[in-house]
């Protein structure tokens, strides 16, 4: 059988090569799609997630509880700093805006905190709330401030440009379906003479159809092949540009597609071509 | 063409089981019974056919255009099925054969057409050998009957050509070869010679009486005057749809063929 469909590929060389671009074309927008998925994904989790942790000590809190806590919270993982401010520096820390009412407040109106700054690309919301949750019911912790109303914000514009994206994929794939559908069938309607003498001389659906569905999955694999190398040239020729000029700002390392990825795009595809090939052979069988 | 009858012994191998059965042998090659064909309710393209056709005959079938000819030899090869009626192949029942037997049928008939039905980008050797490679058998056997096809049609030494660089008689052989190539018990020639010279078609005509010479039944279809002329063989007409037997010669089949306009064309 394989025999049998690569000899159908050598006899019509360059309907196959136009067929194979044209597949590469359709697969190459699917996997732009997918690479802004997944980028967008990291941006999600870049900047939907808080980055900053105050803890604010309760009044009675002594020196040795409170540098217990400072330590314990200084060895969780997401937390890459922890900060004792006190209640001084706290106020002075707000008096540098030149507010002479601040700075002349009584010092007991700045409750001392603990500052914490997380590591963005290990920390998750559920996470961060959880031990904040924990945190607030020690009895030297007044209250635990996770700037959640700017960061909730951010996050539910994130997830809706992500959702956007996924919509476009959606879209992108749809017309993946359709321009591979129908390049394999015309490549394929230029063979319904053959078709049609395979069934007259006697051959089983099983013997016409499993040549041209290997086919249709080998055209459809070489041609995500071909996508998928002509997105990762373009990908890494530009990846420095794209840091320099939006990367830093946004603090975004721009990733290409996982393995996994890559292997589900490669089956995709071949599937594809098998599944353009069914359709197509299902006028040619009723011969 | 010295090869004996014995070796085009019909087997009908065409359920897929490979059955076979020895009370074939001794029953008409085909029959058919009271068969009707309709596409359009108010003009059936066969009516109430019989006609039983023996092994070894030589067959000629013809009529106008759109007379049903092609119809027939389609309701034989299962390329159409039939609407009431039966066609007996060696006795058995074919009108009712599934999908998955069809093919086993088609083993067992070739078919020649008009248009050659050939695949262009092939090679000439790849046309012929396709009806052997469905049945699976072994290359070896592909190649030597190929080349003893070949040979029978006069194209021996041209398996490498393509068929798009031949003539249209050339092709036609191709087509011819490929029809014999698994030595079936029929062949049905639907037309064969409409694309052809005179000369050519007269060519070709020999080409099936060799075949039909070696022992196999041949149904030729065609309205082509000079061939039904040229050689004796049993003649069979349709005519609005119902087969009759002309057996003595064309004489009475004047007005029906003169009713056909591509009948002067020949």
């Amino acid at each position: 059988m394989f025999a049998r469909a690569l000899r159908g590929v050598r006899q019509q060389v360059g309907t196959q090569l136009l067929s194979v671009m044209t597949v590469a074309l359709a697969l190459f927008c699917m996997g732009g799609a997918l690479l802004a998925l997944e980028n967008a994904g990291a941006m999600v989790q870049r900047w939907g997630a808080p980055v900053r942790v105050t803890v604010f000590l309760a009044d009675g809190a002594t020196g040795a509880q409170t540098e217990t806590l400072r330590s314990a919270l200084a060895a969780l993982p997401e937390v890459s700093e922890a900060r004792y401010v006190s209640s001084a520096e706290a106020r002075a820390s707000l008096g540098q805006s030149g507010d002479r009412a601040i700075a002349n407040a009584p010092v007991e109106l700045f409750p001392a905190t603990i500052e914490l700054k997380l590591t963005p690309s290990s920390v998750t919301r559920a996470r961060v709330a959880s031990v904040a949750d924990r945190v607030r019911r020690l009895p030297m912790v007044a209250d635990v401030e996770t700037y959640r109303g700017f960061t909730d914000r951010l996050h539910d514009m994130l997830v809706g440009g992500q959702a956007a994206v996924v919509v476009m994929a959606l879209g992108v794939l749809l017309t993946v379906l359709a321009v591979v559908a129908n390049t394999v069938r015309m490549s394929l309607a230029a063979r319904m003479r053959e078709i049609e003498v395979l069934r007259l001389v006697g051959a089983t659906r099983s013997y016409v159809r499993g040549p041209f569905l290997l086919e249709g999955a080998m055209l459809g694999a070489i041609g995500s092949v071909v996508a998928l190398a002509a997105l990762a040239l373009l990908f890494f020729t530009t990846r420095a540009q794209f840091e320099t000029a939006v990367g830093a700002a946004l603090g975004l390392h721009p990733v290409f597609l996982s393995w996994t990825v890559v292997l589900g795009f490669l089956a995709g595809g071949g599937a594809l071509g098998a599944m353009g090939s069914a359709a197509a052979l299902r006028r040619g069988l009723t011969i | 063409m010295g090869r004996s009858r014995v070796t085009n012994a019909f087997k009908p191998h065409f359920r897929p089981e490979g059955h076979y059965d020895r009370s074939a042998a001794h029953k008409p090659i085909l029959v058919l019974e009271n068969v009707m064909k309709v596409y359009r309710a108010d003009a059936p393209v066969l009516r109430n056919v019989d006609l039983t056709i023996e092994r070894g005959e030589f067959v000629f079938v013809t009529g106008p255009s759109g007379a049903g000819k092609s119809t027939l030899l389609k309701l034989i090869y299962l390329a159409e099925s039939v609407d009431e009626g039966r066609v007996l192949f060696c006795g058995r029942d074919i009108s009712r054969l599934t999908d998955e037997s069809i093919p086993h049928l088609r083993r067992n008939i070739g078919v020649v057409f008009q248009d050659f039905r050939l695949v262009p980008y092939w090679t000439v050797y790849q046309n012929v050998a396709v009806a052997l490679e469905v049945m699976g058998l072994p290359s070896r056997v592909v190649r030597s009957r190929v080349a003893l096809a070949l040979e029978r049609v006069g194209l021996d030494g041209r398996g490498e050509d393509r068929v798009s660089v031949l003539s249209g008689g050339e092709q036609q052989r191709v087509a011819v070869a490929r029809a014999i190539v698994n030595e079936p018990a029929i062949v049905l020639a639907d037309e064969p010679t409409g694309n052809l010279d005179p000369v050519l078609a007269l060519d070709i005509l020999g080409l099936f009486e060799e075949i039909h010479e070696a022992g196999t039944t041949v149904i030729f279809a065609t309205h082509d005057r000079s061939l039904l002329e040229a050689s004796p063989h049993r003649l069979v007409v349709i005519d609005d749809g119902r087969a009759i037997e002309a057996r003595d010669g064309l004489g009475d089949l004047g007005e029906v063929m003169r009713a056909d306009p591509l009948a002067s064309v020949h």
